[in-house]
């Protein structure tokens, strides 16, 4: 006899207090546990990489070397299979490639950095796409190659935590040069020849984080937690070093919130994340004390001096 | 400061972009502590020369031979290319002039934030601290920058037309700076357009229209025929112009 | 040299060899030509009427019965054929119309007829693959019980000597002795049914097709919560997994959700046991691992005792 209850959607039992509301489904279950654990580090690692990024001018570029990255990850899947070295190794080769040659193509012709990374892009998915259709494309190899943070297993965790724990510490080395190439970068040729490596190193950290996000959290969720967080704290501060606190904050509380409207409402994760970031950037466009479009409009009486 | 005979040595150098120069036949040298101007019609060379010692670009014949380390030379390009956008503060910005001495990665010791206080109240800007760079005036940026120089301490400084557009306070309140590093034996090259000031300030100068024209002391360079001269010279390139046959073999 | 009468006389012994030949060919018996709508009834076909038939099957290996479109080509295969078998229990829900379309004056037999169906069960599954069998009827994949399979064979061989008396020998030897290949198909995996613990007997599968099996004593649960959609939320991956630990359910047979990753990290967290692809509603490719009707029951059964024992 088969149980009656099979047709009722068996949601689980709500107990209406907000602490379970909140904590529940993490202490509840593992996978919960490990998503919030990935997000966190994803966060540590892309927001203060999104923060340089809009500084300097180069916001769509994390788009652009999402798209770069995938050849390197979809041959690393066809020679390896789902393997997380293979794939990794192969979307960071191609990233650092297409990163490297438009860096160094802007610095020593005329051609800006905007141009040259479209170029480079444009080839190096062009290419990915061709070497895949020619080994029979497979409409599941993109949805494989688009992890999701539900899935998140040891390797993956690791691999995000060790790419976040890098960043920061690059970030932090490098702090003067990158602050400086943005400002003033005749100052900073003339002073030191830290410029071009520097600005290397800069597009190897956007690559490493993207490959690590898209890996575990498909590109969607990869590109935006690096460039939401960063874009809402600018209408916070103007402290460089406030900004990247701040997107940091934002980019945990925004995996939070989508972890737990996934779990309570049904959608799924990583638009979830993505949407609860951008809600966070337009409240933030329009309340944010640095700037928002609230004290634009009313801005209070002037002060004396 | 330890005396050097020559601070920078021009060997038969051109400089230009492509084949076209801007600059060619430079041969002669500019002695250390020298306070001298560098003048001449828009076009003639004048900022690609100080880029040239600089070593932003590389001469296209002959060599530009420098006694010490480029390190050594503070320079304040051309209507600067900083981006006024970017959140910085006066004081980080100034602060910058350190890194030229203890590197990138060094830290701030209580000596250093000494100085900086002491060349923001050089230049002026007490109290402009934390105001960001985006907010100020043409005449306070220039002030910052100043400022930013005095910490490089360098031996050898080039200015870019430090003073176009500038108010006449602030422009007085830097040429006192200018002074200030001659007294001090550095050795000062400013490009600069206001013939009058040159005559008042500085002993040197260079008259150049593509080509040297004069090289010395400044009431003799600056003579009505020199001036003449100068003001001949060919502002745009010529389409029909030969191969250079001057100059070394 | 090729003289005009070289040529002529070569193509006058090629005439005649031809000649020879021609009464040989036309002396070889005809085969029966016989329409099956779905690949595991062909098999069947093909296993009672061996060389005597010519089966064409319209839905082939890994198709789908439930959702097939029919082509002009297949009208025309209906016109060439004697008979059309069909499930019947309404499993093809487009057959009908196709037999009337096409004008075929082949007979219609329902190789089900007389089998013991069960009810279809309200199950918690997606309807996502518009069934043409309605719900409240019975549940049409017979097949999936060893023991309704032969009667499908009784009801082909009557229906083949019927249409071919001449064969009757022939088909009658064919049919016992796969008779009792299926009986020994069915003791075998009554006795890998019972070499698994009783409370163990228990899959998630979101294979709709498996109700008939279920008389070995195997449970098969419907996955709640989970979707095809490209992207699971975290509420369906929870509700899966309470599901399993509340259940005790040992394996999942789920084919489905598109990451595989997914389900290693369901797998993982609730214990369950993820099992390999099984075929229920077509065979695999000739040379795969179900290209046969019994080797199709073979393959599952197999995987279903590797899931569950431990």
């Amino acid at each position: 006899m088969i149980p009656m209850r099979m047709s009722a959607s068996a949601a689980p039992h709500e107990d209406p207090s907000v602490i379970d509301f909140l904590v529940t489904p993490f202490s509840e279950f593992e996978f919960m546990r490990r998503a919030l654990v990935g997000v966190i580090a994803i966060a540590l690692g892309g927001g203060p990489v999104g923060v340089f990024l809009m500084l300097r001018r180069m916001s769509l570029t994390g788009d652009a070397m999402a798209h770069a990255i995938l050849p390197g990850a979809a041959i690393g899947y066809l020679l390896a299979g789902l393997s997380l070295p293979a794939m990794t190794f192969g979307g960071l080769a191609a990233g650092v490639v297409v990163a490297m040659a438009a860096g160094l193509v802007s610095r020593f012709t005329a051609l800006k950095e905007d141009a040259s990374l479209a170029a480079f892009y444009l080839l190096s998915l062009a290419l990915g796409v061709t070497i895949v259709s020619l080994r029979g494309s497979n409409v599941d190899l993109l949805h494989v190659l688009f992890g999701t943070v539900l899935a998140l297993d040891d390797s993956t965790l690791l691999l995000l935590a060790a790419i976040s724990t890098l960043t920061v510490l690059a970030l932090a080395l490098l702090y003067r040069p990158l602050v400086l190439e943005c400002v003033d970068p005749i100052f900073l040729r003339s002073v030191s020849r830290a410029g071009t490596p520097t600005h290397l190193i800069f597009l190897g950290l956007v690559v490493m984080n993207l490959v690590g996000g898209f890996h575990a959290l498909g590109t969607l969720l990869a590109v935006g937690m690096m460039m939401l967080p960063a874009a809402a704290s600018r209408f916070w501060t103007s402290d460089i070093t406030m900004m990247m606190i701040v997107s940091v904050v934002i980019g945990i509380a925004s995996g939070i919130a989508g972890l737990l409207l996934s779990f309570h409402v049904e959608l799924p994760a990583g638009p979830a994340i993505i949407l609860s970031a951008g809600a966070v950037y337009v409240a933030s466009l329009l309340v944010g004390r640095e700037g928002g479009l609230l004290w634009l409009a009313w801005p209070g009486k002037h002060l004396e001096a | 400061m330890p005396a050097r005979s020559t601070a920078i040595r021009f060997e038969e150098v051109t400089l230009g972009y492509g084949r076209r120069p801007a600059v060619h036949h430079l041969d002669g040298a500019i002695p250390s502590g020298s306070l001298m101007a560098v003048v001449g019609p828009n076009g003639a060379g004048k900022s690609t020369l100080l880029k040239g010692i600089v070593g932003t670009l590389t001469p296209l014949e002959g060599h530009i031979r420098l006694d010490g380390p480029s390190s050594e030379i503070a320079y304040l390009p051309q209507a600067a290319e900083i981006d006024r956008s970017f959140p910085l503060s006066v004081y980080d910005l100034v602060a910058m002039g350190l890194w030229s001495r203890s590197g990138l990665f060094g830290g701030i010791s209580a000596k250093d934030r000494a100085r900086i206080e002491d060349a923001l109240a050089a230049v002026g800007l007490v109290g402009f601290e934390r105001r960001p760079i985006s907010t100020l005036s043409g005449g306070q940026m220039q002030r910052a920058l100043f400022a930013r120089l005095l910490l490089q301490d360098a031996p050898v400084i080039l200015l870019d037309e430090p003073f176009t557009a500038i108010d006449a306070k602030t422009t007085a309140d830097l040429l006192d700076l200018v002074r200030r590093w001659h007294a001090e034996s550095r050795t000062v090259v400013a490009v600069l357009h206001d013939l009058d000031m040159v005559r008042r300030v500085f002993p040197k100068t260079l008259l150049i229209a593509r080509e040297p024209v004069a090289w010395g002391e400044t009431p003799e360079v600056l003579s009505a025929e020199n001036l003449l001269k100068a003001r001949r010279m060919v502002e745009a390139y010529d389409p029909h112009a030969h191969v250079c046959q001057r100059g070394a073999a | 040299m090729a003289t005009r009468r070289t040529v002529l006389s070569w193509l006058a012994s090629v005439l005649a060899l031809a000649g020879a030949l021609m009464p040989a060919a036309a002396q070889a018996p005809e085969k029966l030509k016989v329409v099956a709508t779905f690949s595991i009834l062909g098999d069947l076909v093909r296993q009672v009427g061996g060389e005597r038939v010519e089966v064409t099957t319209l839905v082939g290996p890994n198709g789908d019965a439930h959702v097939y479109s029919p082509t002009p080509a297949d009208g025309r295969r209906l016109m060439e054929a004697r008979i059309v078998f069909t499930n019947g229990l309404k499993f093809e829900g487009w057959i009908d119309r196709l037999v009337t379309s096409s004008g075929t004056k082949a007979l219609t037999v329902e190789a089900a007829k007389g089998v013991e169906g069960l009810d279809a069960r309200e199950a918690d599954h997606a309807h996502g693959r518009g069934h043409d069998h309605g719900h409240g009827s019975l549940d049409p994949h017979a097949w999936q019980y060893v023991m309704n399979v032969r009667v499908y064979v009784q009801n082909i061989r009557d229906a083949l000597v019927a249409a071919d008396p001449d064969g009757r020998d022939v088909y009658e030897a064919n049919a016992a002795a796969y008779d009792a290949k299926l009986a020994a198909l069915d003791r075998e995996i009554r006795d890998l049914v019972n070499a698994i613990p009783a409370e163990r007997r228990k899959i998630i599968t979101s294979h709709e097709a498996f109700r008939y099996f279920e008389i070995y004593g195997i449970r098969f649960i419907a996955p709640q919560g989970t979707s095809t959609d490209a992207e699971a939320s975290a509420k369906d991956v929870a509700i899966i997994i309470r599901q399993i630990k509340r259940e005790q359910v040992p394996a999942v047979f789920i084919e489905n959700v598109s990451d595989p990753r997914l389900m290693d990290r369901i797998s993982k967290e609730s214990g369950a046991k993820i099992g390999a692809k099984v075929y229920s509603d077509a065979l695999s490719e000739p040379n795969g691992p179900a290209g046969t009707y019994i080797d199709m029951m073979r393959h599952n059964i197999r995987a279903f005792s590797a899931a569950l024992s431990r």
